[in-house]
């Protein structure tokens, strides 16, 4: 028997208990208590208030006897025994850390205090074979369902996730005074991008932690322009300051371990005047799981995920990388979209395969794929009806990117709308057949975009005249199909300097 | 006084250095008010009372005042 | 009280950091925003000499009441008038 001493007999105690610590700086610190160990051998984990735990009361003495059973209950302190085998799990420690979701669960603990096996509640076959013990609870129903764990109850849960789970968080605890409004006090830290943040409780960032398998102290990336490392936890603490939910988090994850490297270039991103940011693109099974918007104003506000996980990721920038405006971020006039841009790509309708299949990825992989870019500009078409018109009159809108005299060393990328892909689609035109025809419909006269053309100083050198040059690079325009099913609107996101000096996009694909 | 704190909080955002006076009555309020605002604004303490000051006393306790307050907004 | 946890790499306090300090008053505008309570205006006037002293110019302002933080209007005319502010006088 592993009852540790104390004056209350049959109760497990803690070596710390779960105190609150104030350090010099005024920063709270939480101590967590230790686990009490399992009594080795057969353990009963129960609560009075299950009718089944009650019910099974006759075969817990039963197996006491027999077999040296121990009880552990969650409410009543002795479960209406006062028994020295009967222990109480006052502050649900041990349900918590040996994942108790039902009552009654019985277990079976090595001489180490390992659980080794368990079965959930009361089904005689099962618990004979499970405890070796014939003849068990003679007279009782063969079987009736545990009840829910205390330890699981929505009451207890969070407050049990703080005192136990919060060990495992690193970050400096920062303590709110009642006095002041949360939201300003932490705007006034500097935290915000100006909208609103989720205060980032222990409670809220565990709960998000739980979106992920990852170990919180795994770090992620390397976030410039500081070169901070940045765990899981800080992403998380972001992600619940954004508006995220957990089942985002690998998102998130996914979206700064595709910024933070050379490719992307995410400080060059940040740091040129050019009004930039990272534009997101989610594809494969996770988008629909986490009910991302593809398809009406897939662009725009009015979906949570959308909405929340490009701010996250601009939130890691600016709270962990230390990006804020006015400082390292030197756009001349940013855009809207630098608050967070993030959309789905409408899958199910494209027979095209994906932005991410296109460049190599499965479509059973969740991707995310980060382009540095502007707000959307509309590109409206109504009256095309066949795709060499339309296709003609949209190379005519993609020359303008950057400006009609930029080429080659500017991305973009294209939102076709379900609508002007039709034209295509019904057509007969496949995705490379697309690619192909706009390509050629986008090979520039070079006398048209000399320098001093036109009268306008902008331009090639003279040195190109009298060839043709591609507005884009090879791979250089990056098609996504989304938008709502009426409207003849397509969108072109313009991109920054592409290649080494600027911004190439980046997949990364989004794990658990 | 805590409005005081709001002020100087708000105008050191806009980019301007300030500080404000207050009598010793209030330290207390002005720690907890700054630590609240997560912003430690500068601040000058005088003897408390002074409504009932003379016009000399005033002064006396403003050139008290002014070497702290010169610390205050300068580097 | 809410306890949060810290979402900056933490490599400066949790608290906001004062805006960067000038090296002397001197040439500077300086305003003093008198919160309207009783005797404050006595010491603003013998600070104004001071700063006049120092080489600073002074703008005098006066809150409407101490008991509400200043208009926007006037903290935004002080920002764009001052260089530094002082605020007296509260007891």
């Amino acid at each position: 028997m592993n009852k540790t001493e104390n004056n209350e007999p049959g109760t497990l105690t803690n070596e710390a208990d779960n105190s609150k610590t104030e350090n010099e700086t005024g920063l709270l610190s939480l101590t967590t208590p230790e686990v009490p160990p399992l009594p080795e051998g057969l353990v009963a984990v129960v609560k009075r208030d299950c009718p089944t735990c009650v019910l099974v009361k006759p075969v817990l003495h039963d197996l006491h006897r027999r077999a040296g059973l121990t009880v552990i209950s969650q409410d009543d302190p002795d479960f209406g025994e006062a028994a020295d085998w009967v222990l109480h799990d006052h502050d649900l420690a041990l349900s918590w850390h040996h994942s108790i979701e039902t009552v009654p669960t019985l277990l079976r603990v090595s001489s180490q205090g390992i659980v080794t096996a368990s079965t959930v509640g009361w089904s005689r076959p099962q618990w004979e074979q499970f405890t070796g013990v014939a003849d068990l609870g003679e007279g009782l129903t063969e079987w009736s369902p545990g009840c829910g764990s205390l330890s699981v109850d929505p009451a207890h849960a969070d407050t049990l996730a703080v005192r136990f789970g919060s060990a495992g968080l690193h970050s400096r605890r920062v303590e709110l005074a009642s006095l002041e409004d949360e939201w300003e006090a932490m705007w006034n830290r500097g935290w915000s991008d100006g909208l609103p943040v989720v205060p980032p409780t222990q409670a809220r960032v565990l709960r998000m932690l739980e979106g992920t398998s990852r170990d919180p102290s795994e770090v992620i990336a390397v976030v410039p322009p500081s070169l901070v490392e940045c765990s899981v936890e800080k992403i998380a603490v972001n992600a619940v300051m954004a508006g995220c939910t957990p089942e985002y988090l690998p998102v998130v994850i996914a979206a700064v371990q595709a910024s933070c490297n050379d490719e992307f270039n995410m400080h060059g991103v940040l740091a040129t005047t050019m009004s930039v940011g990272p534009v997101l693109v989610v594809n494969g099974p996770i988008a629909a799981r986490i009910a991302m918007n593809s398809a009406l104003n897939a662009l725009g506000q009015g979906n949570r995920a959308n909405s929340t996980i490009g701010r996250a990721l601009q939130l890691v920038v600016r709270n962990v990388g230390g990006g804020r405006p006015g400082e390292v971020d030197r756009a001349t006039l940013g855009s809207p979209a630098k608050v967070g841009f993030c959309f789905a790509e409408n899958e199910a309708d494209s027979p095209w395969g994906s932005l991410a299949t296109s460049r190599g990825w499965r479509e059973d992989q969740s991707t995310v794929t980060v382009f540095a870019g502007e707000s959307p500009r509309i590109f409206v078409d109504q009256r095309s009806r066949n795709p060499e018109s339309l296709i003609r009159h949209l190379a005519q809108a993609l020359r303008v990117t950057g400006s009609p005299r930029m080429l080659l060393g500017i991305d973009a990328m294209l939102v076709l709308s379900p609508e002007h892909m039709a034209r295509f689609v019904d057509a007969g035109w496949g995705r490379n057949d697309f690619m192909a025809a706009l390509g050629e419909e986008l090979l520039i006269n070079s006398e048209e975009v000399l320098s001093g053309a036109d009268g306008i100083a902008e331009g090639l050198p003279t040195a190109a005249a009298g060839r043709k040059v591609p507005k884009f690079r090879d791979e250089g325009l990056l098609v996504v199909q989304a938008g709502g099913d009426a409207g003849l609107f397509s969108a072109i996101i313009t991109g920054w300097s592409n290649g080494p000096g600027g911004s190439d996009p980046v997949t990364h694909e989004i794990t658990p | 006084m805590s409005c005081s704190v709001h002020d100087v909080s708000d105008l050191e955002g806009r980019g301007i250095p300030g500080v404000f006076v207050t009598t010793v009555h209030f330290a207390s309020a002005v720690s907890a008010q700054s630590q609240s605002l997560g912003f430690d604004a500068a601040a000058v303490m005088t003897s408390h009372p002074i409504q009932d000051r003379t016009d000399d006393e005033m002064t006396a306790i403003a050139d008290e005042a002014f070497e702290q307050l010169v610390k205050a907004l300068t580097a | 009280m809410t306890v949060v946890l810290d979402p900056t790499s933490e490599l400066t306090p949790a608290a906001r950091q004062r805006t960067a300090r000038p090296e002397s008053l001197n040439g500077l505008t300086i305003g003093l925003l008198d919160i309207s309570k009783p005797r404050g205006n006595v010491f603003l006037d013998r600070i104004s000499q001071r700063l006049d002293s120092l080489g600073a110019e002074v703008i005098r302002y006066t809150k409407p009441t101490f008991s509400k933080p200043a208009p926007v209007d006037q903290r935004h005319e002080i920002a764009t008038n001052c260089d530094a502010v002082i605020e007296a006088l509260a007891d």
